[in-house]
């Protein structure tokens, strides 16, 4: 994957890897104040101001790896600043650059409407505590000599949680954040993260725990066309896991519940919203509660198998893995009963298989447990298609009508929409991150990439219908409610 | 009123399941859903007796055999 972030990443899962290895080797106590020195010898710094800066970021990393807050107080987020790392980038976002030539014209100056633009020596300034950000005098400027310096955290963020302190750190507004972890990569000094549970469950592993994984939907192809559902199985259990199920089963679960829900609301005139992505769910929760009637109270694919699994054994610990961070904050949610007892990102299960020596291999794509229509569930689009399927199967000659939202600005639209009483559709299906799941924060390869391949594997499935599934599996008995 | 249960390895250990499910289905039971909002946390290090289990903040310590009386005390007594 081509990105700005390989040497962060590099840095990233190194730390991760390191935590995973002296957990497993019951040395985390003893070595843990060690890693910073080990990866940073100095006595030249790398990528930073000095050695002791680098250090300490390594020692923040550590803390999230282990699920603490990187510095200070405890704070309830997944999603974190790592403050060291946060390189104070320019808060002033329209900045005259050096293509200015002060040109007789002043289109600038003439097209500000707050009387923030002054000639100064060389070029044009705009004194920031005027400028109201309208983007006016970019437009107008016939060099393009005015940039737009945002901060590439802010400007991704969907829900406008992200401020700085008065040193020019980046806070994150815990009221607003819906912890979709879009800022995470989008940051070119890897100054946000997020807390992982790797730790707690190497250590439940070792304590002898009956641990099983829940592989999601949108794996299938991310790895390339040879590593198959069977291959995270096999490797899964080399790491400690007792077993593994792929969450596209759940995707079947929710497609038949959800199914139910939306007939009975299609027919009552009332519109609905999915209920799956989980920061869908907070955004709804957090920036439009009055929308909180209109979600659908059928729980996500995650929490389904957990259910499903807690059924057959209640002692079960159950733990999703995918490209996900707001799943975390979905499974730390106790107000559903049953969920996801833990989440771990792509990165985060491959450093704890790495640091047991365990890797990902090509394995026959023999295993399945859940119908296409599941598989797809992390695609955008993918729920209404199994949505439609499950009328299909009951016999309900229903066409609604579905906003497919894929990213945080087009579901913000359809929600207000919505709260407007202007949404032009029955039914919109929420998915936070662009193109669905597939592409979550945590990808191993962006949609595109990864396509050819899952396209492949999901194709060597056989074509069993949804209802038919659950049945075969054993699991149309799962309670798919909120409460 | 914001309760949130550790869920770290250590608490998971000590029963912190066991307490979660309690207090899921005393919360149900009582038809507080409306009132009581029930969270995990990650471990704030404070592993010393029983399960972390804080109430709008304030810190207790949790044993599975205790949960029902910590809940009639200080959930619902606070209500």
């Amino acid at each position: 994957m081509v990105t700005n972030d390989a040497t962060i990443l590099h840095i990233k899962h190194q730390v991760l890897y390191e935590v995973a290895k002296m957990t497993w080797e019951g040395k985390l106590e003893e070595e843990r104040d060690e890693l910073p020195y080990k990866m940073i010898p100095g006595p030249q710094a790398q990528f930073r101001c000095c050695i002791y800066k680098e250090r300490e970021i390594i020692k923040q990393r550590v803390r999230l790896a282990e699920g603490q807050c990187p510095v200070g107080k405890d704070s309830v987020n997944v999603v974190q600043v790592i403050n060291a790392a946060c390189e104070e980038c320019p808060i002033a976002s329209y900045t005259v650059t050096d293509n200015c030539r002060k040109c007789m014209g002043k289109a600038c100056q003439n097209s500000c409407n707050f009387g923030a633009i002054t000639m100064g020596d060389t070029r044009a300034y705009i004194d920031p505590g005027k400028c109201r950000e309208c983007g006016k005098c970019a437009q107008a400027c016939p060099y393009s000599a005015i940039a737009h310096l945002e901060r590439p955290c802010k400007k991704v963020c969907p829900v406008d949680a992200i401020t700085y302190d008065e040193y020019g750190i980046c806070k994150i507004d815990e009221k607003k954040c819906i912890q979709c972890g879009a800022c995470i990569h989008s940051c070119p000094f890897g100054a946000i993260g997020t807390k992982t549970f790797m730790v707690d469950l190497i250590r439940l592993i070792l304590a002898g725990k009956k641990v099983v994984a829940m592989v999601a939907p949108a794996t299938e192809g991310q790895f390339g066309p040879d590593i198959t559902m069977a291959s995270w199985k096999t490797a899964l259990k080399k790491t400690g896991f007792a077993d593994m199920v792929e969450v596209g089963l759940g995707g079947d679960l929710t497609a038949a519940a959800e199914a139910e829900e939306w007939a009975e609301a299609y027919k009552a005139g009332k519109k609905m919203t999915t209920s799956c992505c989980p920061a869908f769910v907070n955004m709804i929760k957090q920036h439009y509660p009055s929308l909180l009637e209109n979600m659908s109270t059928t729980v996500s694919p995650m929490c389904g198998v957990s259910r499903w699994l807690k059924q057959q054994d209640p002692e079960t610990i159950t733990v999703f893995i995918g490209p996900c961070i707001a799943k975390k904050s979905e499974s730390l949610d106790l107000n559903i009963t049953g969920n996801a007892d833990y989440v771990l990102t792509y990165g985060e299960i491959r450093a704890m298989m790495k640091a047991k020596g365990v890797e990902l291999e090509p394995e026959e794509n023999s295993y399945q447990e859940s119908s296409v229509f599941g598989k797809r569930f992390g695609n955008g689009g993918g729920v209404t298609s199994a949505v439609v399927q499950c009328f299909k199967e009951m016999g309900e000659d229903i066409n609604p009508e579905v906003m497919k939202c894929s990213g945080g600005a087009e579901c913000k639209k359809a929600l207000l929409l919505l709260k407007a009483g202007k949404l032009p559709a029955d039914f919109i299906e929420g998915m936070v991150c662009v193109g669905g799941c597939v592409g979550g924060p945590s990808k191993h390869k962006t949609e595109l990439e990864a396509k050819k391949a899952r396209d492949t594997l999901i194709g060597q499935a056989d074509s069993r219908n949804v209802h038919e599934n659950l049945k075969k599996v054993g699991a149309d008995q799962v309670p798919m409610h909120r409460h | 009123m914001k309760v949130t249960i550790c869920i770290g390895s250590a608490c998971h250990l000590k029963g912190s399941r066991e307490i979660i499910k309690e207090i899921q289905d005393l919360v149900a039971k009582n038809g507080l859903g409306d009132k009581v909002d029930l969270n995990g946390a990650f471990c704030s290090g404070n592993c010393v007796n029983g399960v972390c289990v804080t109430v709008d903040g304030e810190l207790f310590s949790v044993q599975p055999e205790t949960a029902k009386d910590f809940f009639e005390k200080e959930i619902m007594g606070r209500l």
